[in-house]
């Protein structure tokens, strides 16, 4: 195995991470139409008061656990895109999540896994999950790790050993070989890490025990994620899951505590980057957003379109939406906010400050026309 | 086939097949002093390929077992089928570590007395001691596949408190019954009802709208399976038929009682799937819903092609899905009558079918533990691997239960690893491997081999096992042990 490699000789500079939100966040949550008639008349009592949303424009405004972020939004480095969504009309969690990750319907592997092969070499940390599974969007990466808790492993000789000799068995194993490959050069760059210690800077406080455990770890994560892009391991793409959004029931008790774990992660990894921000990417997304009417348990059932964020990496910020209105002729289905937005047009946006790359080959089947954020 | 059994295996004859009175203590299974039978071909045989891939993993002895009323393999193979397929009692020692996880036997209305880290805990430590050291493998692995069809998430709510008795009443008495029974238990689970919201599917007037959390999954994931025809009325409809089941949360001692509130349930006409339900069938809507999505040709064949998953491959052939299905149909969802079949397709038995599937990190943990006759408390520190490995058990977080093909799992080889190396070292804290012993038994370092990879071991396999200094761990982290 090779040097290490932390200085930098395979990092090009620019990482993006894709936060996503798993369950079904109800973008009417995170980003109240409070200037809409119609939302407080849907939504009685789980509603948010229009003096109690800050402000985003006449219409909008980020619901009030948020707070954290709202800087970043008029500081123009955080875009937010509303009834935005996949053209796929599944209300189901797993197919919605299966066929976003996909990038669309008919396309094979992740639409991350297809980027970063189209950009060609990616080292054993060119594509990191930060929990214990890889996603569906990084299928067919050339490579791609879970991180879990992989920061804890302690070297010892048997170890070194042990990975010695699987090595040799695994290198000749067709279908877990390149897994093998992966796993031994990321130990084996995590150990340096390791050695290292994550330590946040620029004054960043990721959230702490006192704020969940969710939040707690969410925060914990995307601080692994900052400390990789700092050590320059060559991370392109980082994978980082906010999930238990699905607030069929009671849902301010689901979603309130994770609008706050996201806007405080979210916040403390911008300012642990600093001047690197301009060149790492967060891309916010959910499966899909909420039913607009409240249900008779105080919360909302599967609907289609829901709320984006892109935070850093050069987005002109903004809020972005052709808000189709609330009357129930507007609306999609079972009475959903349409989407009126494709998210591949959100994230080809993105990926096109990452590195040239054909959209089609991205998402293959759905016509470019990217969103300005 | 043309095996004999002398060309499956070799082994210690007559003194091998003393080894029948087995299993005493705390083990995961038993390690006797006089060599027990290995394979001694370098393919995978048949009688291997049952042993392994029905079960959490070979230990020392079973082939003994599998082998002992004698004739050829092919019939002891489906002896032990028909056996497995009718569970008695667990051994005294599982039966005495089970008996120190206190609450797994709690009746409902007590578990409400515990913590929920409790039971969790012991909950899983429960399913990985039956892993590891039941008899009965078949049963386990059906109750891992059942607990992933109708994965209930134990982090969840009260389904902290009420897994454990889901566990028992719902997944464990129906594992080897009735698809039909099995799924109205789970309805009317209320750990079920928690996780899917079904508790607060409530319709009282018609301003009102349904929780249409549960009717979905019903539909998309416990029967008819998300290309099985039917569209989101079929599921508005569906949850109509469920409103007003809900679960006592306040009565202390009723707290978790399942029931039916007329007056929150919606007795109007309702239509699922082209069939007219109702109006005013009460709790009879439930049974009608039930019986009609149970007998659907597309809950036959989503079932048919779980199955085949896990004991055929990750893409498992259509031919065999559709004999599966088709004795699911002839046999109204007897699972007995189901597993007979795919266990004897053509499929399933081909030589392709052998060490093709990538165990799962449950099954990988399972399976190092019990092929080397491990003494284990199943505490925390090897809970902890499987959390690493996400496949931590009751946890799974959305309503579809953990995947079961190997593209989902490549992820978690660093952490098999890890556990291969504490265990060989000793290093993991209520889980101890004498290898000494295990060496012996299995007389020597080849058989040893054999015994954990199904077939004698390769020259690349001889020459890492000869070189290293932890080969227990090499054996246990290699490729061919990770498969099943």
């Amino acid at each position: 195995m090779g040097s290490l490699a932390l200085g930098g000789n395979r990092d090009d500079g620019r990482t993006l991470v894709v936060v996503f939100l798993r369950g079904g966040a109800d973008g009417l949550a995170l980003v109240p139409a409070v200037g809409d008639d119609g939302y407080h008349r849907a939504r009685p009592r789980i509603g948010v008061a229009a003096r109690g949303a800050l402000r985003l424009d006449h219409r909008f405004g980020l619901a009030p656990e948020l707070g954290e972020l709202h800087p970043w939004f008029l500081a123009g480095k955080l875009a937010v895109v509303h009834a935005v969504g996949s053209d796929d009309e599944t209300r189901s969690h797993f197919v919605a999540q299966q066929v976003m990750e996909r990038g669309g319907a008919s396309a094979s592997g992740g639409w991350l896994g297809r980027w970063l092969r189209t950009r060609g070499e990616s080292g054993a940390l060119g594509a990191v999950s930060t929990g214990p599974e890889v996603p569906d969007s990084l299928r067919g990466a050339p490579a791609a790790t879970a991180l879990g808790g992989l920061l804890e492993l302690e070297p010892s000789s048997a170890w070194s050993a042990l990975c010695g000799s699987l090595g040799g068995l695994y290198g000749r194993d067709a279908e877990l070989g390149g897994a093998a490959r992966d796993a031994l050069e990321a130990a084996e760059r995590l150990g340096a890490l390791r050695s290292q210690g994550v330590r946040a800077e620029n004054g960043a406080r990721y959230p702490g025990p006192a704020d969940g455990e969710v939040a707690r770890r969410f925060g914990e994560e995307l601080g692994r994620v900052a400390a990789l892009i700092r050590a320059r391991v060559g991370l392109v793409a980082a994978c980082v899951d906010l999930a238990g959004w699905d607030s069929h029931f009671a849902q301010e008790t689901v979603v309130a505590p994770r609008m706050r774990a996201l806007a405080r992660g979210l916040a403390a990894f911008a300012t642990d980057l600093g001047p690197l921000l301009s060149r790492t990417s967060v891309v916010v997304m959910s499966e899909f957003g909420r039913r607009v009417a409240e249900n008779a348990s105080l919360g909302t059932d599967h609907g289609r379109g829901g709320v984006m964020f892109v935070l850093g990496g050069g987005t002109p910020g903004g809020l972005h939406c052709r808000w189709p209105g609330l009357e129930e002729d507007r609306l999609d289905g079972p009475g959903d906010l349409p989407a009126v937005h494709d998210y591949r047009d959100v994230l080809a946006a993105v990926l096109a400050r990452h590195g040239s790359v054909s959209a089609i080959a991205v998402f293959p089947g759905h016509p470019s026309a990217p969103l300005a954020v | 086939m043309t095996l004999t059994r002398r060309g499956v295996l070799v082994g210690g004859g007559a003194a091998a097949l003393s080894l029948l009175a087995l299993g005493r203590g705390s083990r995961a299974a038993p390690v006797r002093a006089s060599p027990f039978l290995v394979p001694s071909v370098p393919e995978v045989g048949l009688v291997e390929h049952v042993l392994c891939r029905c079960s959490f993993g070979v230990a020392p002895g079973d082939r003994e077992r599998l082998l002992a009323p004698g004739g050829r393999p092919d019939e002891a193979v489906d002896r032990w089928i028909d056996l497995q397929l009718e569970p008695g009692e667990e051994e005294a020692g599982l039966r005495r570590s089970l008996g120190r996880l206190e609450s797994i036997g709690q009746p409902l209305g007590e578990l409400y007395e515990w913590k929920p880290e409790v039971l969790l805990r012991e909950l899983s430590s429960a399913a990985l001691l039956r892993a590891a050291g039941s008899r009965w493998q078949l049963r386990e692995v059906m109750v891992e596949l059942w607990s992933d069809h109708f994965n209930v998430d134990a982090s969840k709510a009260e389904c902290a408190w009420l897994k454990t008795a889901d566990d028992r009443e719902v997944i464990r008495r129906h594992a080897l019954g009735r698809f039909r029974d099995l799924l109205r238990a789970s309805a009317l689970s209320p750990a079920m009802l928690w996780y899917l919201d079904g508790r607060s599917n409530r319709r009282a007037t018609a301003a009102e709208r349904p929780n249409e959390n549960y009717a979905r999954e019903l539909l998309e994931l416990h029967t008819l399976g998300v290309d099985g025809g039917y569209t989101q009325v079929d599921v508005m409809e569906a949850a109509r038929c469920l409103t007003g089941w809900t679960v006592r949360d306040r009565h202390r001692f009723r707290k978790g009682r399942v029931e039916l509130d007329s007056a929150l349930h919606d007795d109007g006409e309702k239509r699922v799937l082209g069939r007219r339900i109702g109006p005013v069938g009460g709790a009879g809507d439930l049974e009608t819903l039930l019986d009609l999505v149970a007998a659907h040709p597309a809950t036959a064949r989503h079932v048919a092609t779980k199955l085949c998953r896990r004991f055929i491959a990750d893409a498992p052939p259509a031919s065999a899905v559709g004999e599966v299905a088709a004795a699911f149909r002839r046999s109204d969802g007897d699972i007995r009558t189901t597993l007979r079949t795919l266990l004897r397709t053509e499929a399933f038995r081909a030589p392709e079918a052998r060490r093709a599937k990538l165990k799962r990190p449950f099954h990988a943990v399972a399976s190092m533990l019990r092929c080397t006759g491990a003494r284990t408390d199943a505490g925390p520190p090897l809970l902890a691997y499987l959390r690493r490995m996400g496949q931590a058990p009751f946890q799974y977080p959305t309503p579809e239960g953990a995947p079961d093909v190997a593209s989902a799992w490549k992820g978690t080889l660093l952490w098999r690893w890890r556990l291969a190396m504490a265990l060989a070292g000793g290093e993991l804290p209520g889980t101890s491997v004498d290898g000494g012993t295990l060496m012996g038994s299995a007389g020597g370092a080849e058989r040893l081999a054999a015994h954990l990879l199904g077939r004698t071991p390769d020259r690349a396999e001889r020459s890492a096992l000869a070189s290293s200094p932890v080969p227990l761990a090499v054996l246990l982290a290699s490729p061919a042990f990770q498969r099943c």
